[in-house]
This record gives structure tokens, sequence and C-alpha cells, in this order.
């Protein structure tokens, strides 16, 4: 009996001591954290001083920052035919890179527009939502294209934040040779 | 008898009528008995000097280094001061229980015990050191090579910080062990004289039941040897590499090839300093006059001397080079021109009267005889040692190669309350441990009784005559 109560003891101290403590769903106890924690504000900190309480804070409106050029066409559909008449690729010939603009393409773009532009992406085949055109089916220029990824258009969203200029007409010279590639 | 021959010329090492009954009682006595009231006293001192500096030292940790006097310019000052102070003390010990038993001197029985002691006790506190002058002590562990998570992070082993943590940790390893060793057979003697149930199961447990047979002896004497043998290259190279802080850096006054060697003298000269201080007052409180005798004093005194000297010529050679060099930096060396005249004068010159001047009165034989005598100079170079390390790291980091980075230090009362619960806790240990440890190993005192007593050499004596 003893020898029995012994052995269970044993065991229960030999269980305890290999039992961790830790809580899958909190952060695991820290030993000495010294600078784990940033004294600097960091870009997507939570922010008690600052206004919407980050870090982040937009820039003041009509400031332009170094190395940007501001977008002169509306939010409208004024603004949509004027960008499809006027607005032209500012990149040379020799700063086309169709295998980035392709890159871009297929990791913005080609889940609803689909791999060939023809409005056959993975959203829409299984019919998350419809009414994605093909670009064979519409008018546009690169202009129209690069207001579109700007502003976007009735369904589709900007996506000005996720691309930056010479990104964006990467991917416009890219749409363009598909829409010629579904035209043939 | 007279089959043993000593020579007549050599002194009695123990005094008195003794037989070996005697010495037992006599080494048990203080164990034996209760502490009287100037015990405690003492006691009471060292406890709140002890507490006072775990005060200081809670202080720094919590609040940081900058509660001490340290500047941008000083970064050691008190801290490493103090450091290499205790270490230094610390070497007598092992020099008298290691190198002396090579060289088979007899006086060193008893001694030994006591030395090892201070030695272990004096490690303690400098330990403590490198711990609380780290900026951050808690991550102190980073100095061990230890597997790890960060992509198994080492050590550099090329700083000799890093050589102090393995010198000094295997220093009191070693001592401990040595210590421990020596003190099982009279351990055992305690144990077999107790007559309190709790005492002897203590000392039961402490003596490792050493029964004192012929083969346990004589491997005990192997072991002893072998251990004096590791021990005396090892007290050299700790203090080496203690030395190696600095005589490695490119400061002016500490790039010096002279460091180890002079270190390691000066280490010794301060350690029996210091167990000249220790004993003078325990050989009266614990009645051991009989043992710790005039010659044991004035033999100690000549290795003061000896390592006294090699120091002051040390002192010399500094100087001397500082000058000879034609650099223009060594002229602000803690051994050279601009140190007697500059700022730290008053330091450079406590440390050449307390550590030359004032030891050179041991040449007269009366005063190195002298149990007082002896006593007052031993704090002397307590003091002066102290200094000798206090100039060579602040006086060198105050001039440096920058004119623009001269400046002083001053001392808070932090470094100076952990300078004084080192003492205090020294003292703590010392106390307890002459209260409950046999403070002379009298086994190895029984073993020259008879060659050395002063009864026996009387009788061999009587009988060439």
């Amino acid at each position: 009996m003893k020898n029995s109560m012994t052995k269970l003891a044993v065991f229960l101290l030999v269980a305890v001591a290999f039992t961790s403590c830790k809580d899958n769903t909190k952060p695991y106890v820290q030993f000495m954290p010294d600078m784990y924690t940033s004294v600097a504000y960091e870009p997507y900190g939570e922010n008690n001083v600052l206004p919407n309480g980050m870090d982040s804070q937009a820039p003041v409106e009509g400031s332009i920052a170094r190395g940007q050029v501001p977008y002169d066409y509306t939010n409208s559909n004024d603004g949509y035919e004027a960008a499809k008449k006027e607005l032209k690729s500012p990149l040379s010939v020799h700063e086309l890179d169709s295998e980035k603009g392709k890159a871009l393409y297929t990791i913005y773009c080609a889940v609803c527009h689909g791999k060939k532009g023809d409005g056959q992406g993975d959203l829409v085949k299984r019919e998350k939502f419809l009414g994605i055109p093909n670009y064979k089916d519409r008018d546009i220029t690169e202009g129209s294209i690069y207001h579109v990824i700007m502003y976007g258009r009735n369904l589709m969203g900007s996506h000005a934040s996720q691309l930056t200029g010479s990104e964006r007409w990467q991917v416009v010279n890219y749409v363009q040779k598909l829409r010629t590639d579904l035209l043939k | 008898m007279s089959s043993h021959y000593e020579a007549p010329i050599r002194e009695p090492l123990v005094l008195g009528d003794k037989s070996y009954h005697d010495i037992t009682v006599d080494i048990a006595k203080p164990i034996e008995g209760k502490a009287n009231k100037n015990w405690y006293i003492a006691f009471t001192i060292s406890l709140i000097a002890f507490l006072w500096g775990i005060g200081c030292i809670s202080y720094t940790i919590g609040t940081g280094i900058g509660v001490w006097g340290l500047n941008k310019n000083i970064g050691w000052a008190w801290d490493i001061t103090n450091f290499v102070w205790w270490v230094g003390i610390g070497h007598a010990g092992t020099l008298i229980s290691a190198v002396l038993l090579l060289f088979r001197q007899r006086w060193r029985m008893a001694i030994n015990r006591s030395a090892e002691a201070m030695t272990i006790f004096a490690v303690f506190q400098a330990g403590l050191f490198p711990l609380i002058h780290m900026g951050r002590p808690w991550n102190g562990y980073w100095v061990l090579p230890i597997p790890n998570q960060f992509g198994s992070l080492w050590v550099n082993f090329n700083s000799p910080l890093l050589w102090d943590v393995f010198a000094i940790s295997t220093y009191l390893s070693v001592s401990l062990v040595f210590w421990w060793t020596g003190l099982l057979p009279d351990f055992a003697m305690l144990r077999d004289r107790a007559v309190k149930p709790f005492q002897k199961k203590i000392y039961a447990l402490l003596s490792f039941g050493w029964s004192g047979r012929a083969k346990d002896w004589q491997r005990f004497e192997e072991v002893s040897l072998v251990l004096a043998g590791l021990a005396t290259p090892l007290v050299l190279s700790v203090h080496t590499i203690v030395s190696m802080d600095f005589a490695t850096s490119i400061n002016p006054g500490w790039h010096s090839t002279i460091f180890p060697p002079y270190f390691v003298a000066g280490a010794i000269f301060s350690g029996f300093a210091m167990v000249q201080t220790l004993l003078g007052i325990m050989r009266k409180v614990t009645n051991l006059e009989n043992y710790i005798t005039r010659l044991h004093v004035e033999y100690m005194n000549m290795v003061i001397m000896l390592t006294g000297g090699i120091v002051a010529v040390a002192y010399a050679s500094e100087f001397f080079i500082a000058w000879y060099t034609g650099s223009p930096y060594e002229n602000f060396t803690y051994m050279s021109v601009g140190a007697a005249t500059g700022a730290y004068g008053w330091a450079f010159w406590s440390l050449i009267l307390f550590n030359i001047l004032i030891p050179q009165f041991l040449w007269i034989r009366s005063v190195r005889r002298s149990f007082i005598g002896s006593f007052l100079i031993s704090i002397a170079i307590n003091i002066g040692m102290w200094f000798e390390r206090f100039d060579i790291i602040a006086i060198v980091l105050s001039k440096g190669h920058l004119p623009s980075t001269w400046t002083r230090f001053e001392p808070t009362f932090v470094d100076v309350g952990i300078f004084i619960g080192t003492i205090g806790f020294f003292g703590v240990l010392f106390l307890l441990y002459a209260r409950t440890f046999p403070v002379i190993a009298q086994a190895e005192v029984k073993s020259i009784m008879k060659v050395s007593g002063e009864n026996y050499k009387k009788l061999r004596d009587g009988n060439h005559e």
C-alpha cells in the first residue's frame, strides 16, 4: 500500500513537472521583456494619444509627397470619359515589363477577371458573384483601365492602395495585351 | 625519539606540553562552547553591514547602475576595484594550503584551514561584483556557453571577462573541494566528540562517514597532493586572468605585460596580509595561541616582505617604463609623474605609503615577530592593496588618450555601501565559520606534534646534549 502510494506520488510529481502551463490562446510568459515592446510608434500600432487610436494618421489633404504624382481625374462618369479619351501611359517601351504586369495581374485581378481576362475568375466560376465582363466585350482604353484601377467601377473597388502608380500602368499594359489576345 | 632528526635550529611550531588529546580539546572548544558577548557584538555589526550591502545591491539592480558614481569614461571603479581586491585576498588561502604543501612547509598546518575559509568567503564577495556591476544582471547567464534558442548563440571566448567567469568559478569550486576534503577528518573528530544528538547528526553528515582507516588516509594524502598540484597553477592563473582584464586592453597604464605576475604577487601580498589580520584576532579570541605562534606570524611576514618586494619592483618598473617608452600617454598612468601630481595624487601616495613604505618595517626582526606590529602592518597592506587596484582602474581611466574625455570619479554612497556590505558578508561568514568549523586542521597539526612540538623538541634536544 505504502509502496503504491509512493509510486503514485512520484508519478504525479513527474506528470506535473512535465505538464506545460502554456495557454495557446494567450501570449506566453516572457522573461524580462526589456526591449520587447517598442517605445517608438510602430506603423500599425494602437495609440491612445493620436486621433482614431492609431499610430497611422492620414496625411493633410492636398499635400503631395516627394515622388508622388496626383491623379487629377474625378471619380465620376465625366472623369471616366475624360480619362478614357486623354490619359496616356507615362511608361516608355523600355519600362514596360509584361512579366511584372502579368504577375501583378495574377495577384490582384485574375481572381475575378480570369487569367485570360475573359471574366471567368475563380470567384465567378464558383458563382460567388456574377457580372464580371469579358475584356473583349468592352470598349476600354489604357486611360479608362487606369481610371478604373484608381477608383473602381460599379461592383469593383479601388485598387489604388494595393498598386503603386507604375505598377498600375504595368497592369494596364498587360490588360491591353489580354484584350488584344481575346479579340483575335 | 632519537630515531628522528630535525635540525635543532628549528623553532617549535606547537607550543606547550601538548598531547594529541590536548590538540583535539583546544580545537573543539570554540565549537562545543557557547559564543560569548563579543562574538554576538561582532556578528551583529557584520550582519547589519551585510544587510545594508544587500539594500545597496537591491537599490542598484532595481534602479540602475547610474546610482553608482561611474560615468561614461570611467566605467569601472569601485566595483572592479573591490572585485580584484577580494579575489586577491582569496589567493593567500590557496597559496598556503597548496603551494606550501608542495614545499612541505609544516608551519602551514596551523593556518591553512582558516586561510582556505578566507579564500572561499573572499571569492564569494568577489563573485558578487561581476554580477551586480552588470547593467542587466538577470541576463548574466548569457556568459555561459549554453545551447539555446537564439540559433545556439554562443559567447566570444576572446574576452578576459569570460575567462574571469571560468577562472573564478573553477577557483571557487576547486578551493571548496580542497577545503572540504581536508575538513573530513576534523568533522569526524567533532562527530565523535558530539554529545548532543543534533550536533552529532550534523557533523555525521558533514564528515561523509570518515572512519580514518589506513587506506583512507593514504588516498586522502594523494588527493591532497594532487589537488595542491592542481590548485597551484590555478591560483597563479586566476589572478593572471583577472589582470588580463586590464593588460589586454589598449589603455595606457593598463596595456602592460608585467601585470600577470605582478597581480599574482600583489594577490599573495594582500591575501597574506588579510590572513595575518584575521589570525591575529582569531588566535586571541579562540585561545589558539599555542598553535598560531610568533613563528607563524614571522613566516607569514616573510612571505609578505617577499611579495611586497616583488610588488614594489613592479611599481618601479611600471614607473620606469612609463618614462622609458617616451610615449606621452604614459605620463598619466597610475605609476607616473602625472599620477603623483594629478588629481588622484592622494591615492597614488596612499599606495606608496601603505604598500611600499610601511611594510618595510618588517625587515626589523622585533616588528616581524610582534603580534600587534604585524597586525597593524597587515591592515595597512589591506588598505594599500585596495588603493593599488583603485589607482590602476580609476587613475588610468580618468586620463585616457583624448583630453576631452578626461574626467573624475566620485563614489556615491551606494558604491561605498556595497563594499561595506561585502565586508559585512565576509564577517558574517567568517564568524559563523569560526563557531562551527574546526579552525585549525587538527589532523595535520597532530602529524607534526611529535616533530615540531615544543615538549618533544626539548626531549630530543636533551638527548643530543
